[in-house]
């Protein structure tokens, strides 16, 4: 069955359409990944579903359901991790949750068993009758969602949960992820880390514009992509080399250079390596390795939306 | 249950802000003390029973009453209260007009009618309350005359012992408001309507700190967060104003009157009022301008509304500026209450009280409608 169903969904603020004829299915027990630049449309898109803003156009169905005409029934199956930290800084850890939960109709013994769940869950067990403000970043972000789980909706839908956090947070999180699917969860991720969304989703839409340009699972993804090829070489200084003059080379079709490694795309069938390190040679720029990446997300993303996912 | 799980919620919050609490507690304490001493002298110069001069025409034929009167202008004459006889050809009337005499009294067997000054407002009301104790006593002792004549001398015979009938009267020359009186209703009405400012956060505070969100995607409805937050916020706000009132009366000794009931109803009805307030003006104004328009209104409607000085001391334009104020209304119907028995202005300013509040929260309630959550 699928948990959710979105069809045909738009959103304008006044003349800027947000989201643009948007359609999208999530299959109960995935994980989904929700891929996008700043600005695609992924919390726009997120909000409509969690009841937030209005639909300009456009139907969602939770559970076979239509949003619209079952606010409640909706709302009491999903749980939201907004973008942005909404906890309250003043009360404990302990408040936070059960307060949240308690607005999902939990009471008493239940709600006092369900709020420590959320919180041993999270890894906040031990820190219950603290405030966030003494909290880390990382802490803030796991106390964000044990605010959304204590009430156990059939879905979560977590909006860049691990912004800004250390790596332990960050691994923590994502197997807290895995752990909440196992669970019967089934979840919207979205992210700007092309390595969590590859890592943990089992499938994955790319945003643009407000549009879904392509969506299916990672190697599905990737298979779009067998005409490119990515190489990298690294080279020992950057200031010699002219990204120009590679990108005239045939069947580059983009260059960028990172960390002192020149990352180039190329069309698959055309043989170029040759020409890329005569050019190099040329303008003198020492050479340490020469590797061809395999595809990856990044490149699909690159190539299907003609940016980086982080600009 | 919603609403109660959020208002408990509210008072929480607020708990947690011991800052603003604090505040709340000691700032109207504070300022009692410092304006309830410093600014004595206004007071004891406004209005004293001393020097008082009651013109009076006797025309009772009844020996009990003549003999009532006389003990009672024994009574008062102790109090400082100058009970002068009318002479002939004199009009009684035009004398307290040409501000002669603070009240003209006419004492006749069918009864007494009274004329006060309307310049000394607050003296002839203490002289009118006076005398209508008297009026209430001596019929209670006519009433008995015809029953039980031996009770009747009793009564009568206690209207003449001194202070006595004063003091036991709802209108005591004693309980007219020294200034720390004065200080501890017109702080208290103020710190009630400090509840504005606060009030104003209440939306907004959820939106900054982006908690709405989650209140917003939960499935509790608009109207349920919003009456658990008004109900919330209320119940703290008549909290700190209910220990502000007892700490004036405890610690200071402050007059608050015999009628408690009312009293508390003015103060609660004017938190609610605040409340709405605060509420309303948030969803009217841009989302930071909220809180420094409401600080502006506190200011301004303490400063006109009484609360750093008396009113009485103001011209009569500003009279009728202040009646713009909350406070003017609560602070009146409070004074009348304590001083004057008079419930009148009372039930007056807990009626202002609920319909404003009833206006702002009809405002909020539309443009929280229109709104969308985010
Ligand atoms: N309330 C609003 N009014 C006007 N424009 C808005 C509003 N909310 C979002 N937008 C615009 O809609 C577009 C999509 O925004 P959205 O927040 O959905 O992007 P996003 O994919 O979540 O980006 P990010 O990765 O930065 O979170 C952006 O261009 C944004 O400026
Ligand atoms: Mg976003």
């Amino acid at each position: 069955m699928n948990v959710l169903e979105i069809r045909n969904l738009t959103k304008k603020f006044d003349d800027f359409i947000a989201v643009d004829n948007m359609n999208l299915s999530v299959r109960e027990g995935e994980i989904f990944g929700f891929l996008g630049a700043n600005g695609a449309g992924k919390s726009t898109t997120i909000n409509m579903v969690s009841s937030l803003l209005r639909t300009t156009k456009g139907e969602i169905e939770l559970l076979g359901r239509n949003i619209a005409k079952h606010p409640k029934f909706a709302k009491s199956n999903i749980g939201i991790v907004p973008q942005d930290l909404a906890i309250y800084e003043e009360m404990t850890a302990y408040e936070n949750v059960s307060f949240f939960a308690g607005l999902y109709g939990l009471r008493g013994s239940e709600l006092k068993e369900r709020t420590i769940e959320a919180l041993d869950f999270v890894g906040l067990g031990d820190k219950h009758k603290s405030l966030p403000k003494n909290f880390s970043g990382g802490m803030k972000r796991r106390l964000n969602i044990a605010c959304a789980i204590a009430h156990r909706p059939k879905l979560i839908i977590m909006d860049e949960p691990t912004v800004g956090i250390d790596p332990q947070s960050r691994n923590y999180i994502l197997n807290s992820v895995r752990k909440l699917n196992r669970m019967g969860c089934t979840i919207i991720y979205t992210s700007h880390y092309m390595e969590e969304v590859e890592e943990l989703c089992t499938r994955i839409a790319i945003v643009d514009h407000g549009k879904i340009i392509a969506e299916g699972s990672k190697e599905q993804l990737k298979s779009i992509i067998t005409d490119t090829k990515e190489i990298w070489i690294a080279v020992k200084s950057e200031g010699a080399v002219d990204l120009e003059s590679l990108k005239r080379l045939q069947g580059v079709t983009a260059v960028r250079l990172e960390d002192q490694t020149i990352k180039i795309n190329s069309k698959a069938e055309i043989n170029n390596l040759n020409w890329i390190i005569q050019q190099l040679i040329k303008d003198q720029v020492e050479i340490r390795s020469v590797e061809e990446q395999a595809p990856n997300l990044e490149t699909v993303f690159l190539t299907l939306t003609g940016r980086n996912l982080r600009d | 249950m919603n609403v109660l799980h959020i208002a408990l919620h509210e008072i929480k919050l607020s708990l947690r802000d011991k800052r603003t609490f604090i505040f709340m507690m000691a700032f109207p304490v504070v300022l009692m003390l410092i304006l309830g001493t410093a600014l004595t002298n206004a007071f004891t110069s406004g209005a004293t029973v001393e020097g008082l001069n009651l013109l009076v025409r006797n025309t009772a034929s009844d020996a009990r009453l003549t003999a009532a009167w006389s003990g009672f202008e024994q009574a008062i004459a102790k109090e400082g209260v100058v009970a002068k006889p009318i002479e002939e050809g004199m009009d009684g009337r035009e004398a307290v007009q040409e501000d002669l005499y603070t009240a003209y009294a006419e004492i006749g067997d069918d009864g007494i009618r009274f004329y006060g000054s309307s310049k000394h407002t607050i003296e002839s009301n203490i002289l009118q309350g006076m005398l209508t104790t008297f009026a209430d006593r001596y019929n209670l002792a006519a009433a008995a005359i015809k029953a039980a004549p031996s009770d009747a001398e009793a009564i009568l015979g206690s209207a003449g012992a001194a202070g006595g009938i004063v003091r036991e009267t709802t209108l005591d020359p004693d309980r007219k408001p020294n200034s720390v009186d004065y200080y501890a209703v017109v702080m208290t009405t103020m710190i009630g309507l400090y509840a504005c400012m606060s009030a104003s956060y209440l939306i907004r505070g959820e939106r900054k700190r982006n908690t709405m969100t989650r209140l917003s995607a939960s499935p509790v409805s608009k109207g349920e967060i919003f009456m658990g937050k008004v109900i919330g916020s209320s119940f703290i706000n008549s909290m700190c104003v209910i220990v502000v009132f007892l700490f004036s009366k405890l610690a200071f000794q402050a007059d608050w009157g015999d009628h408690y009931g009312i009293v508390l109803l003015i103060l609660v009805t004017e938190v609610l009022l605040a409340v709405s307030l605060g509420l309303g003006v948030s969803y009217l104004f841009k989302e930071n301008s909220a809180g420094a328009v409401m600080n502006v209104f506190v200011q301004i409607a303490s400063f006109i509304g009484g609360a750093y000085f008396p009113l009485e001391v103001m011209g009569t334009s500003m009279r009728v500026v202040s009646e713009l104020s909350p406070l003017r209304w609560a602070n009146r119907g409070l004074m009348n209450v304590i001083y004057f028995d008079d419930w009148g202005a009372a039930w007056g300013a807990v009626g202002l009280n609920l319909a404003f509040a009833a206006a702002f929260l009809a405002v909020s309630v539309i443009s929280m409608r229109r709104r969308e959550a985010l």
